[in-house]
């Protein structure tokens, strides 16, 4: 199992690889008198792509290099990634309708979201949290800092 | 006399008012992050980037310096109360703090771990002054070359001391010079890698990549675990100031730790943590007693403590004379200036005195501060610990999420930040390390253009690396660490070496 997931990431980087050097090839390498836009892009995807080939190779002949706490065991087992992804879901959803709803809108909605959604957290706490921590950030950021936070179709 | 006249130049920018503010705003979060497992000086210097952007570039450099030497500090706290580090560099003061802490010394242990941290502290900030300026009066000299070579040797010192796989921590150094590199070429102008966004155009911000890749990614490993309440050691911390014999005990593993640390600082790659690790192991092999080691040894606390700090002081040397980053908080450090238009080399003493002499009159001021919030407020320190992580982890990720907001007012760095932590999360669960790659996305410019310039020197030939001194020691050096890795003896003494694991 552990050398799926070493191969897994040694495939990843190879395609990034061979992906970037397409990519520079296209940019023009130019030469070594006069080097091109895409010259320092094609050396260093070639130089990823050979070492992620190293890397694969090196899990067909001997055991991967994987830190001792991670030995054995499989990355996606006994872990709540289900949490990660609705953390990222939420994250995600609060910059898409950031602009449209606006920072105390959005961040009120996100952070009650965040209060609940990983651990259970009374719905008061939830509340009163989201509501002291969008105060002290809207303090800081846009009376003191002078971030200019977007309205939103509320108007604020 | 022209030591004393820049030395008062640097107290007198360090005793503006809003400077001791930026300093002490500083080493009180740098402290709290160091006692708060879960986020480290990286996260919340990246996190706190963004808010630097509107201070003038000495008050942006005292505060980030200030967080990290103050985590340095606030790191042992954690160690000795709860024998969890609160960042990597602390991790050996567990072994003795701790137990101290269970044998009723916890005061002693705490005080002996801020005293020696201040005593190293203003050692390495003598150390710093004395060595950076000649330093840099030699950079001066440095073409492209030298230039392209030593930042080759600084990146393969981190890929050799890099925890894990050494060709996967060059893949990563090799993918940050990469994204380094998007956005217009210098010389022709031309887009590369924008994906028609005009965002990219100038390139990845440092914020919003770093933030992601060590702020967001901590959270998203956090939580997939259960999110544990923390047990805190309950007994009364009495006692802070230790006694005669504690101080006869500690003060010589706090001279060598100072000392140790400092040049250890210097080195590409070295730091806080090697430093630690490195002291630890001395006292233990030079003490007379080192079967006390790990059962409550008060030399095992002041040693790393003194070597951890005086590590941050050395480190500064080549990111303020060469403007060459040693690590990853020292990257941060470098890309802080440069979004303030001050590029940090040889000429940063000449041109900006008060950036130098001031950040080093900052130290001192510093150190005295985190004195003071170590020692008195301890109490508050322990409260702080045992804010639930459920608490915490939103307020991190806000305090992320308005960051790179507030870089260019634009959610395009929102976005930019949630990518990075989603594959800064991935390569954390994959065994791939963040650290070389931030070092490399920091120095990726700067080292195209260097290659670029060589060249066009050169004539195209990559021989001019080889002909001129100082740049080919460092290729040599660069060779023989890389062939290091592959002959089996080396190889085993490479993964003997505390390993670096920066967050």
């Amino acid at each position: 199992m552990v050398k799926i997931h070493h191969r897994t990431g040694s495939i990843f980087w190879i395609v990034i690889g061979v992906y970037v050097s397409i990519g520079a090839y296209r940019l023009g390498l130019g030469n070594f008198h006069q080097p091109g836009p895409g010259f320092i892009f094609f050396l260093a995807a070639l130089f990823l792509t050979i070492l992620s080939a190293i890397d694969l190779g090196s899990s067909f002949i001997g055991k991967p290099k994987v830190a001792v706490d991670k030995k054995e065991k499989p990355i996606w087992v006994g872990v709540r990634w289900q949490k990660v992804l609705l953390v990222l879901a939420g994250l995600s959803l609060y910059t898409y309708l950031f602009n449209y709803l606006g920072f105390l809108t959005a961040t009120f909605l996100l952070m009650v979201f965040l209060f609940k959604a990983v651990e259970p957290t009374k719905w008061w706490i939830s509340i009163v949290g989201s509501l002291t921590t969008i105060l002290i950030s809207y303090g800081i950021f846009e009376l003191w800092l002078k971030v200019p936070f977007p309205q939103g179709f509320l108007g604020f | 006399m022209e030591f004393l006249h820049n030395i008062s130049l640097g107290f007198s920018v360090i005793l503006s008012p809003e400077n001791l503010l930026f300093c002490f705003v500083g080493v009180f979060i740098g402290t709290l992050i160091g006692v708060l497992p879960g986020i480290g000086p990286v996260g919340a210097m990246s996190l706190l980037l963004p808010a630097t952007f509107k201070a003038t570039p000495v008050s942006s450099i005292i505060m980030l310096a200030g967080i990290y030497y103050g985590a340095m500090y606030g790191g042992s706290t954690t160690s000795i109360l709860v024998n969890i580090p609160g960042e990597a560099a602390s991790v050996v003061t567990c072994l003795d703090g701790y137990q101290m802490a269970r044998q009723g010394r916890a005061g002693p242990a705490l005080g002996i771990a801020a005293f020696g941290s201040f005593i190293a502290g203003t050692l390495s900030v003598i150390g710093l002054m004395i060595v950076g300026p000649p330093l840099a009066s030699i950079a001066l000299r440095f073409g492209p070359p030298e230039y392209f070579s030593l930042m080759c040797l600084g990146l393969t010192i981190l890929i050799y001391l890099a925890s894990g796989s050494v060709i996967r921590a060059l893949m990563m150094a090799t993918f940050g010079i990469i994204i380094g590199c998007v956005g217009q070429d210098p010389e022709t102008g031309s887009s590369r890698f924008v994906f028609g966004i005009p965002d990219l155009l100038d390139g990845i911000g440092l914020a919003p990549f770093v933030m992601g890749l060590f702020g967001i990614s901590e959270v998203l490993l956090n939580i997939e675990r259960s999110l544990q309440e923390r047990s805190v050691f309950t007994t009364k911390i009495k006692g802070l100031l230790p006694n005669w014999q504690d101080w006869k005990d500690s003060i010589m593993p706090i001279t060598r730790g100072s000392v140790l640390g400092f040049f250890l600082g210097i080195l590409p790659g070295g730091g806080a943590i090697i430093s630690s690790f490195t002291s630890y192991a001395i006292e233990k092999k030079i003490s007379k007693h080192p079967e006390k080691f790990g059962k409550g040894a008060i030399e095992g606390v002041a040693g790393p403590e003194a070597a951890n700090n005086s590590a941050t002081g050395g480190a500064f040397v080549p990111l303020l004379t060469l403007g060459i980053p040693p690590n990853v908080v020292m990257a941060l450090l470098l890309g802080a200036l440069m979004i303030h238009g001050v590029t940090p080399g040889p000429l940063l003493i000449p041109k900006h005195p008060e950036i130098f002499w001031g950040v080093i009159a900052s130290m001192y001021v510093g150190n005295a501060m985190l004195l003071v919030l170590n020692l008195p407020l301890i109490g508050m320190w322990v409260q702080v610990l045992k804010v639930p992580y459920k608490v915490l982890f939103p307020l991190i990720l806000l305090f992320c999420l308005i960051g790179a907001y507030s870089i260019n007012n634009s959610t395009f760095d929102v976005a930019v930040m949630l990518f990075f932590g989603v594959l800064g999360y991935l390569m954390r669960k994959y065994n791939f390390e963040g650290a070389p790659m931030v070092l490399a996305f920091v120095l990726g410019p700067m080292f195209e253009n260097s290659l670029r310039q060589s060249l066009l020197l050169s004539d195209g030939s990559f021989l001019i690396f080889f002909t001129r001194p100082i740049a080919a020691g460092g290729m040599i050096a660069t060779f023989l660490m890389l062939i290091s890795c592959v002959i089996p003896f080396l190889r085993k003494r490479r993964e003997a070496i505390p390993l670096e694991e920066t967050t």
